[in-house]
């Protein structure tokens, strides 16, 4: 029932490998607890909690002023732990000298309804001063939650599949139950645990929540076997996944981040409302080029994502789009237990009702998806290197006969991607990772050849193993030229093959090409560094895909 | 600005070296003449004309290598004369027979801190404060983020680890010189009442400890076909080297550990691949090196093992204490 129990539970939950035991372990910490608490720890554990009440920067300056200890020498540690919120834990041990721990039992719903907010009203120095009091008052342990809570980095394995399951044996009620109770805005309150385990199902409460989405698997080539008739081929594209609900007149828009972002987008709110019918649209939001019939870079959608209530011009020049996929709800009934291949068939009848309704002006703001109709498996692969001409990432195969589950399931659903782009490059600056890879040079940029010159063209962190990382970890700090700050550049020594999605022209980078989704597939040993690509080389590719 | 010549002490191909003496100091290749601070593999190497140690660092590791090189003993505190220097070794309180080593010329004095610790450890010596002009001084945890916990915390973390899951096997990977032997000692004072086994390395330092007069806990020496039954509930020390491979397929159902200082840091914790992590080190923290170069009364210190650059640069800060850098 305090904030001591829940650094337990971190502690437990961060040491156990057993997702069985992880399981138990939440279960009994549920029973243990009162409701406020376990709403809060829900709350927590669900990642819903990241407001940043300050920021890690701040709380190591104070450390430094309250302790003095000179900046530099934080930093440093910082460079081997990795979060700021650890390092003033560790750095804090045997510090606070108070033997009134007054605050040892502390719940976890007065710290953080309370104590914690309250310091936003405080002027800097109040503050600073509050901050200090509470390290003094909270025992040693509970610091680490403490100072991950206040800079909102709180994060621990338990992804909210795993709560789903506890509070699901907890009180023996379907997952798909509590996945969709937990979906979107959860606020903690004890009438929202006791809505999470109440054990009658009441629909109208669920009325405006999404339902789970259903992902999709990578494609494995055992589907080959089967006859291409059995499947429905769609492009996938690269925007936001989500669910377009209107019911009882409202209409929400879910991301599968489970973000309600109506605020973001006014104008498809406001044209959906007004169709007449009530419906859940599973789909992808795009920012949509209207004259080409084809999605903009995705780097335009993010520059509508963040913006909450957009201007008029903003809305024109980055022009929105809803392309439906599915059909899971229509007029209150819930259909996501038919066969894709029905829905489909609703989800064309209802959209082509819906468009010849002058009022509904929707011609310009939401459209279906189209299929594609491959006439056998070569001509599935024909159709998936075309996807980089129409800005789409590959295809999504869905089996014709398959009912709308939750989750990643297996066996309805997969992605086909395009392969990716690949170039040579070499390895020549390392900077130290942070988080779980704090301590070691994990990233990384690398660099082709223009005449002889080396430059830089990307940076990559992902894509090696952790024996390669500690590997490669060994030899930047055996081969390093110079240091600067957290960053060494390196003896031009070893050539990585580098997969990527695009690559077009930028005049912000110095190599005149910028690529995206940079990552590591190969450490390439058995190259030396004259046989790494060169610019000219990154040109051409550009050439062939335009 | 001096030269290299003109300490007493200085780096010679990656080692310790004192050439008035012709002596090397833990060396990493064969020499004529070797000081010898511990028994760990990484301060010892084979081929030398010979070594020269405590009495108890020459058992270990004569039962380590075998009978087959020529150790010459000297008690703690004991000094002894290599070409008008005065030498003798002092506790470090790293593992049994660890020590400091003091060396005297012309009424200049040099210490070898060796690996030390300061933490109270019933399997060896504590270590001793000894007065200096130069320290040599290990760092291998040489920032302010490490700070032990007592070891009967860790001990007790240890059993409640263990007790909790009462139908795995707990395996508890850890150095099978020193670090096991202090792990069983603290283990057997807390209420942890199952069985404890020990991997046939760790076994066999055990019985060297006790040999050596130290409190050491029965354990039973691990067999490979072990019925799974017999060890649930129980505990198990294993060296590092063992926790990668199929030596694991051995058992089922376990729960694994690691004993060591770096287990402090999640994010190490974490990478490890370890299920659990207990920080604790025969190695001084931040706290402990800054205390043994105050008590020295060092004017001089350099420092070896570890990365120097932050604690070096705070003690010239704010200590106003020298530090000097090796030439290589």
């Amino acid at each position: 029932m305090s904030l001591k129990k829940f650094s337990e539970l971190f502690g437990d939950l961060d040491s156990i490998n057993s997702t069985n035991n992880k399981i138990e372990v939440l279960k009994n910490y549920f029973l243990s607890n009162d409701p406020i608490d376990n709403s809060w720890a829900i709350y927590l554990l669900t990642g819903k909690s990241n407001k940043r009440f300050i920021s890690g920067r701040y709380l190591k300056n104070l450390f430094s002023q309250i302790y003095e200890y000179p900046q530099w020498l934080i930093d440093t540690c910082y460079l081997k732990v990795g979060d700021s919120a650890e390092v003033i834990t560790l750095l804090l041990k045997n510090k606070t000298t108070s033997t009134n721990k007054k605050l040892s039992n502390i719940s976890l719903n007065k710290l953080l309804s309370e104590t914690i907010p309250a310091l936003s009203k405080l002027n800097e120095e109040e503050k600073n001063l509050e901050i200090k009091n509470l390290w003094e008052k909270l025992p040693e342990d509970n610091h680490l939650i403490f100072n991950k809570i206040l800079t909102g980095t709180f994060r621990v394995g338990v992804s909210i599949g795993l709560i789903t399951k506890s509070i699901s044996k907890l009180i023996n009620i379907d997952e798909e139950i509590i996945s969709h109770r937990l979906m979107g805005d959860f606020k903690p309150s004890i009438d929202s645990y006791e809505f999470l385990i109440n054990k009658n199902i009441n629909l109208q409460e669920l009325n405006s929540k999404p339902f789970p989405f259903l992902l999709a698997n990578t494609f494995e080539d055992k589907i080959f076997q089967n006859s291409i008739n059995d499947f429905q081929f769609e492009w996938k594209y690269d925007g936001i996944r989500m669910q377009l609900i209107k019911r009882s007149g409202n209409v929400s828009l879910w991301t599968r981040g489970q973000e309600l972002v109506n605020e973001s987008f006014p104008e498809l709110v406001e044209k959906m409302s007004h169709i007449k019918d009530d419906f859940v649209l599973d789909g992808e939001l795009l920012v949509w080029d209207f004259k080409e019939q084809i999605a903009f870079d995705f780097s335009l959608l993010q520059k509508r994502i963040n913006r909450k209530s957009p201007t008029r011009s903003i809305q024109i020049k980055y022009p929105i789009i809803f392309i439906a996929y599915d059909l899971l709800e229509i007029n209150g009934r819930d259909i996501r237990e038919i066969k894709l291949e029905n829905r489909r068939i609703d989800l064309e009848k209802y959209f082509s009702k819906w468009q010849n309704k002058t009022e509904n002006n929707i011609y310009d703001i939401f459209k279906i998806c189209d299929l594609i109709y491959p006439r056998d498996w070569p001509d599935v692969l024909a159709h998936k290197e075309k996807s980089r001409e129409n800005n789409t990432e590959g295809l999504i195969i869905k089996k014709k006969t398959s009912i709308y589950s939750s989750g990643r399931k297996k066996g309805i659903w997969w992605k086909y991607k395009v392969d990716p782009m690949q170039l040579d490059a070499v390895l020549i600056y390392a900077k130290g990772g942070s988080g779980r890879r704090a301590g070691l040079y994990t990233d990384y940029s690398f660099a082709l050849w223009k005449g002889q010159e080396l430059i830089k063209f990307a940076s990559a962190y992902s894509g090696l193993t952790n024996i390669e990382i500690k590997e490669l970890d060994g030899w930047i700090r055996k081969n390093t030229i110079e240091k600067f700050g957290p960053v060494r550049s390196l003896k031009p020594e070893m050539v990585f093959e580098i997969s990527f999605e695009k690559i077009q022209i930028s005049k912000r980078h110095k190599s005149g090409i910028a690529v995206r989704f940079p990552r590591i597939t190969k450490w390439r040993k058995d190259k030396k560094i004259n046989d790494a690509d060169s610019l000219e080389n990154a040109y051409e590719l550009m050439k062939k895909i335009s | 600005m001096t030269t290299k010549q003109e300490y007493l002490i200085r780096y010679k191909d990656g080692n310790l070296y004192c050439e008035l003496a012709d002596i090397w100091i833990d060396p990493s290749k064969p020499v004529k003449k070797a000081l010898i601070t511990h028994a760990h593999f990484d301060h010892f190497t084979f081929g030398c004309e010979e070594y020269i140690s405590t009495k108890e660092t020459a058992v270990l590791l004569k039962e380590r290598v075998g009978d087959n090189i020529k150790i010459k003993t000297f008690e703690y505190g004991e000094e002894f004369k290599i070409n008008g220097i005065n030498i003798s070794f002092h506790p470090s309180g790293h593992i049994l027979g660890s020590s400091q080593i003091r060396f005297i010329f012309a009424e200049e004095k040099w210490l070898i801190s060796g690996d030390f610790k300061l933490q109270k450890d019933q399997t060896c010596k504590q270590y001793e404060i000894v007065k200096t002009d130069y320290l040599i001084s290990e760092c291998t945890f040489g920032l302010p983020i490490f700070k032990w916990d007592e070891s009967n915390k860790i001990a007790n973390d240890i059993s409640k680890w263990i007790t909790n899951s009462p139908e795995k096997t707990s395996l508890l990977f850890c150095y099978s010189l020193g670090k096991a032997q202090r792990l069983l000692n603290e283990i057997s004072r807390t209420n942890f009442e199952g069985n404890i086994y020990s991997h046939g390395s760790i076994h066999k330092m055990n019985n060297t400890y006790r040999e050596l007069g130290i409190d050491i806990k029965d354990t039973i020496k691990i067999e490979n076909k072990k019925k799974i039954e017999e060890l649930k509930g129980s505990l198990i020390l294993l060296p590092p080297s063992l926790s990668k491979g199929s030596y694991l397929k051995n058992f089922k159902n376990i729960q694994t550990a690691f004993a060591s200082g770096w287990m402090s840091i999640r994010a190490l914790r974490k990478r490890s691949g370890y299920d659990k992590g207990f920080a604790i080190s025969d190695h001084a923290d931040w706290d402990g090196i800054l205390e043994v170069v105050k008590k020295s009364e060092a004017k001089n210190v350099f420092f070896h093992h570890g990365d120097s650059e932050a604690l070096s640069k705070y003690l010239v800060e704010k200590e106003s204490i020298n530090v000097l850098l090796f030439r290589k």
